[in-house]
């Protein structure tokens, strides 16, 4: 064995690491840009319209024009504002958005960090997120932003207990926290059928976790603008947005591990297999991500205490019931793994 | 029994979903979209657009200047000065129309006698300053001249109603 | 009295009223075309019917006296089927061009066929169409549109005295025209026009210019001649469109003279609408504050008594006050207002004023005119006079120029010896002015402004005396002023003071160099020619003769832009509005005379209209006496003097059309002279 040289033990592995960053991260960037399009292009679609079509064939590259209207803007700090924190209120949402990331495997052995409290450090970076958002809303010093961010600080708050609860419940059925086990627990049967009313309340939870239709009070535009955002523009905005598709995403992506059997392929015999696990991950994704989509076409925005009421009266009862029937069948019938 | 039916749909979320799949059979219509500008929608005969100052078939304005249109605007958008001309005939001196103003509600064309002031069927007239719609009445001819056909057959398509 | 019954409701009505009148009086409106209550009755148009019980079929209620017992009904259905035929035929030759007709909006024929017609047509041949008359450069006729009301005909043999017009032809094809293609040559003409119930006769100034809806109507005083006819002016923004009588029965009764009527276009042109001074001999314009430094350092080298105003004709008493009080606190006595250097002095208020009144008229049985044309000095007196002429038991004689007045007179000759033989009861006419219960004497502004004016004057107070015309409540003592600001000026003693110059004085001593400074007010009746070397301040709105002058020159308001205080011939005082705003920099004349005051150190104590009006009212009582002619005090006034018997009396207005500033400015006024006095030299100055 060498000596570990500067090279060797600390340059090559910080750029080796760096190169894995930048691989997850720069594609998933571009394909947050795509989210975008490929929404309004669904939306279009159910709305019987064309969506986007202008901007390059068949509108492709709106989400670049959009981005660079964006960035062309001037970014407005308002006078009350506290400007540092104003600033890093975005940097906070997009820098979480990103990091989730760092656990989720794509396919088998494909994952960045392969931790064994990978869903421990996931839930870890869903709740700070709600810290983005407060800052955000309290250095706007704006009453529309400092509503918008109070609403979603306890939408946010009030939903994570039943995903924990949700959690809890495939944890005990794959019996690891890591999230790569969590998959390969599920090659026998995918948890959305054994754990069908976890699944829909996970779904319906993470719409209101990511703050998206029928649960996107914080910006109520009929009653407040934008909630946070609304002082923002130019970069710190487009950071905002970024930050929430990749949360969004990223929502999508655990459903997808959680309950739809990650990386793996529908069923386990040819022609399915001879797609590489990381082709199914992101088809997988990719139908969460329409089901988001799907869902805020049909809905109508939920009131504020009808959602609190949900929250807290439906789905907490739901899912802790359901984690003691779970572990309970797992204990009786010896399933426990 | 309806409150076990009741509770399965509430439990089952039956709802939701014949919402979510009527909005998904949705994306399989034929979209309604006009890909403007180039194509445009129909136009009713009706349509009531960019004002228009007509001319006789030979030329003669047909304006008498006898200002009921000025009179029946509710936005006051219209101004009129006449005097006699030197034959001695009726006409306007000046007719102006502050399209900034307009509310193209259309009661000039009804209260005009002669069908001299129309809405003609064009709405692309978009301008990039305010003064550019303050119409005079060369502007208001000059209209009536380069959309008489469309008036004309709009005007005999709806003389029967009129 | 008789007593009605119109509608079931009882009524009495004056002896010798029509039926129509009768329902006037009930509150009911009759719709009417031919019927004026100004004119005979004529009973042609058919509109009026009513339903008179026991008669076969409905009457004309316009034509029908009202007797006692009659049982009348106007809201029956036979009534209404009789309105919608004769509407029905009315509009089987009307053209319905209402579109381009001037008359739209205002129009007697569209109104009542609103309220009294039917919905549709039925006559489906083809109308007629008359060829269109030229009578003139006011009245612009389309004969298509006539319904042969025959008002205007009536006007001009009853009121205007003018019988050009008339009808020719029979049934469909009765034509109203002059016979002979001429032009109806009245100062009146323009009464045609509000005549007319339809648009046959148009205002042909005004023609396709504005409709009455888009006007703005002020009532107000006319200030073209001394009448101050009641008149309402309609504006349209800044602009004055026309100009429209107004009823009052006391002066105008409804009509106004063609000067009054036409001339508002002058208002126009050639206005002053801002300061001028003179530098280096060339007039430049300047500012307020320039102007009032360039009269403060003049007034810095002068004495008082080298300073001098004249008022001018067309000035209100306010900006009078005020001037007068800036001679007064600068200590000239050099003031005068009577432009023709007429003999009057305000000792006697009844020695400058129509005692009478114009409505005195009607009551007079003999009247001497005196050195006047009543028909060219103010039309709406001389249409009075005719009116009583047409009456019996009536005379006039005249001792003037033999001109038309419309109506026959006795013309006593053109001398001043005339009056001699009056006084001593020589003429036949001193026997008629005696048997007269009413006489009255109605001297002109010619016999005064002459050498001998005041002893003239004293001779016509000796014949008023002698004659029998000065009684309890009746002074036949008459004097017609030209000027609409004469009276006020008289009133307030706009008068030399002592040891002070008349206008001819002051004239002269400007040219000698003694007299440095005149401010003249409006004042441009005067021979400006003497005053080259003078300082002259002119105020006033047109560049006429007095600002041609004018070391400086303060542009000032028409009689239409302010509010001000009018007295006219008869001493009425009264108060007109303003209809429109000055040009440009122009202000409220009182309020430059007290601007200027602040400048030269003449301080005026007033600072509001309000304030120079109780100011005005507290020093001279009868101007706060608003729409009233106050009697005025008779005494001894004139003065002996040779009089130079031989001369005969010169008339002060030789063109009706042209006699002050605005009429001057005016194009229509222009084109009246062209066309009615083509065979004279034009004179654009009159020697008013």
């Amino acid at each position: 064995m060498a000596e570990t040289g500067f090279w060797s033990g600390y340059a090559l592995p910080f750029l080796l690491i760096l190169g894995y960053i930048l691989a997850i991260v720069v594609p998933l960037l571009i394909s947050v840009a795509f989210v975008t399009y490929f929404e309004r292009k669904i939306f279009g679609l159910m709305q019987i319209r064309k969506g986007p079509n202008v901007v390059g064939p068949f509108g492709l590259l709106q989400p670049f024009a959009d981005g660079l209207k964006m960035l062309m803007k001037e970014t407005i700090v308002p006078a009350g504002a506290n400007r540092n924190l104003f600033l890093l209120a975005p940097i906070i949402t997009f820098t979480l958005g990103m990091i989730g990331w760092a656990v989720i495997p794509f396919d088998e052995h494909l994952v960045l960090a392969d931790i064994n409290v990978g869903i421990l450090y996931l839930f870890a970076i869903s709740s700070l997120g709600v810290y983005g958002i407060i800052i955000a809303g309290w250095a706007s010093n704006s009453k529309y932003a400092f509503l918008g961010a109070l609403r979603s600080a306890a939408q946010m708050v009030s939903y994570e207990v039943s995903i924990g609860f949700v959690l809890v419940t495939v944890l005990l059925c794959a019996g690891s926290l890591n999230l790569s086990e969590i998959v390969l627990a599920q090659t026998e049967l995918w948890y959305f059928i054994p754990l069908a009313p976890m699944f829909i309340i996970f779904f319906i939870s993470a719409l209101a976790e990511t703050n998206r239709t029928p649960f996107d009070l914080p910006e109520a535009e009929g009653e407040l603008v934008a909630g946070y955002q609304v002082e923002y523009s130019s970069l710190a905005f487009t950071l905002f947005m970024l930050g929430e598709y990749a949360n969004i995403l990223l929502m999508s992506g655990l459903c997808v591990i959680l309950f739809l059997g990650g990386w793996l392929a529908p069923f386990d015999i040819e022609p399915f297999t001879w797609l590489p696990g990381i082709v199914w991950f992101f088809l997988k994704t990719a139908v969460v991500m329409f089901l988001f989509t799907w869902t805020r076409a049909t809905f109508p925005r939920y009131r504020y205490d009808q959602l609190m009421r949900l929250g807290w009266k439906v789905f907490l009862p739901i899912s802790l019931a359901w984690v003691v029937i779970t572990a309970g069948a797992l204990h009786v019938f010896g399933w426990m793994p | 029994m309806s409150l076990v039916t009741n509770s399965v749909r509430s439990w089952f979320l039956t709802e939701l979903a014949s919402g979510m799949s009527i909005i998904f059979k949705h994306m399989f219509h034929n979209k309604a979209t006009l890909n403007y500008p180039y194509e445009k929608g129909a136009i009713s005969s009706r349509f009531r657009g960019e004002h228009a100052l007509r001319r006789y078939a030979n030329g003669e304005e047909r304006c008498i200047a006898c200002k009921l249109c000025e009179a029946v605007c509710p936005a006051l958008a219209i101004t009129i000065e006449a005097e006699p001309r030197d034959d001695g005939s009726r006409r306007t001196t000046r007719y102006d129309i502050d399209m900034l103003k307009c509310i193209y509600c259309g009661f000039c064309q009804e209260a005009c006698p002669v069908d001299a002031i129309v809405e003609g069927p064009n709405f692309e007239f978009a301008a990039e300053t305010r003064e550019e719609l303050y119409y005079n009445k060369e502007k208001l001819l000059a209209n009536g001249d380069r959309w008489e056909k469309e008036i004309a057959e709009n005007l005999s398509r709806e003389a029967a109603y009129r | 009295m008789p007593t009605l019954i119109i509608d079931g409701n009882e009524i009495d009505v004056q002896d010798g009223s029509t039926v129509l009148q009768a329902c006037e009086e009930a509150g009911i409106e009759i719709p009417r075309f031919c019927y004026h209550q100004k004119l005979s009755i004529a009973g042609n148009c058919r509109m009026c019917l009513v339903e008179l019980e026991k008669a076969p079929k409905p009457i004309a209620s316009c034509a029908m006296p009202a007797a006692d017992g009659m049982i009348i009904r106007t809201n029956t259905p036979s009534v209404k089927k009789a309105r919608e035929g004769v509407m029905e035929f009315l509009l089987i030759n009307h053209p319905l061009d209402c579109p381009i007709c001037d008359q739209g909006g205002e129009c007697d024929l569209q109104d009542q066929a609103m309220a009294y017609g039917r919905d549709s047509s039925r006559f489906g041949e083809t109308k007629r169409a008359v060829k269109d008359k030229d009578i003139g450069p006011l009245v612009g006729t389309i004969m298509t549109r006539c319904i042969h009301c025959t008002r205007c005909i009536r006007f001009g043999e009853e009121i205007a005295g003018v019988e050009e017009m008339g009808a020719i032809y029979r049934g469909e094809h009765m034509e109203i025209g002059t016979f002979l293609e001429k032009s109806v040559k009245s100062e009146l003409s323009g009464n045609l026009i509000d005549l007319c119930p339809v648009g046959a006769l148009t205002s042909k100034p005004y023609a396709f210019t504005a409709r009455p809806w888009e006007l703005k109507k002020t009532e107000t005083i006319d200030a073209m001649d001394a009448v101050g006819s009641s008149i309402r002016i309609d504006t349209r923004g800044r602009e004055i469109m026309r100009v429209l009588p107004r009823l009052n029965e006391e002066v105008n009764e409804e009509w106004i003279s063609d000067k009054t009527r036409f001339s508002c276009d002058g208002l126009k042109y050639s206005r002053l609408d801002r300061p001028w001074v003179k530098k280096d001999g060339q007039l430049t314009e300047a500012t307020w504050d320039e102007s009032f430094n360039a009269i403060k350092n003049k007034l810095s080298t002068l004495k008082p008594t080298q300073i001098a105003a004249l008022v001018g004709n067309i000035v209100e008493c306010e900006s009078i006050f005020a001037l007068k009080q800036l001679m007064t606190n600068l200590g000239s006595p050099h003031i005068d207002c009577r432009q023709d250097s007429t003999p009057f002095d305000n000792e006697y208020r009844a020695s400058y004023i129509f005692n009478t009144g114009i409505a005195g008229i009607d009551q007079t049985d003999a009247i001497l005119l005196v050195g006047t044309n009543p028909r060219l000095e103010a039309p709406i007196i001389n249409a009075r006079i005719r009116k009583r002429s047409l009456q019996s038991n009536f005379s006039i004689g005249l001792i003037g120029n033999d001109v038309d007045l419309t109506y026959k007179y006795d013309n006593l000759g053109n001398t001043p010896a005339i009056l001699d033989e009056i006084i001593k009861g020589n003429n036949p006419f001193s026997s008629i002015l005696n048997k007269a219960k009413k006489p009255m004497l109605i001297i002109g502004q010619g016999a005064l402004s002459r050498d001998d004016g005041r002893g003239i004057l004293q001779k016509c107070r000796i014949i008023a005396e002698e004659t029998g015309m000065i009684q309890e409540n009746w002074k036949g003592f008459n004097v017609l002023h030209t000027a609409a600001g004469r009276v006020g000026a008289l009133d307030i003693g706009f008068l030399p003071g002592t040891n002070g110059f008349n206008t001819n004085e002051i004239l002269d001593q400007a040219q000698k160099d003694s007299i440095k400074l005149v401010y003249l007010l409006g004042a441009d009746e005067i021979k400006t020619n003497t005053l080259e070397n003078t300082f002259v301040i002119y105020q006033g709105h047109h560049g006429d003769a007095g600002a041609k002058v004018a070391d400086v020159i303060l542009p000032g308001c028409a009689y239409t832009e302010k509010d001000g205080t009018w007295v006219n011939t008869e001493g009425r005082v009264q108060k007109a509005t303003a209809a429109s705003q000055p040009p440009g920099d122009a202000k409220e004349d009182w309020s430059i005379i007290r601007a200027l005051s602040d400048y030269i150190e003449g301080e005026l104590s007033f600072d509001s209209l309000t304030d120079i009006r109780s100011t005005m009212t507290k020093e001279i009582r009868v101007l706060g006496l608003i729409d009233k002619q106050s009697p005025g005090n008779w005494g001894t006034f004139g003065e002996d003097c040779t009089i130079q018997n031989k001369l005969p009396f010169k008339l002060p207005i030789d063109n009706f059309y042209l006699t002050d500033p605005i009429t001057r400015a005016s194009p229509t006024m222009t084109k009246c002279t062209e066309t009615f006095y083509s065979n004279r030299i034009r004179e654009n100055v009159t020697d008013g």
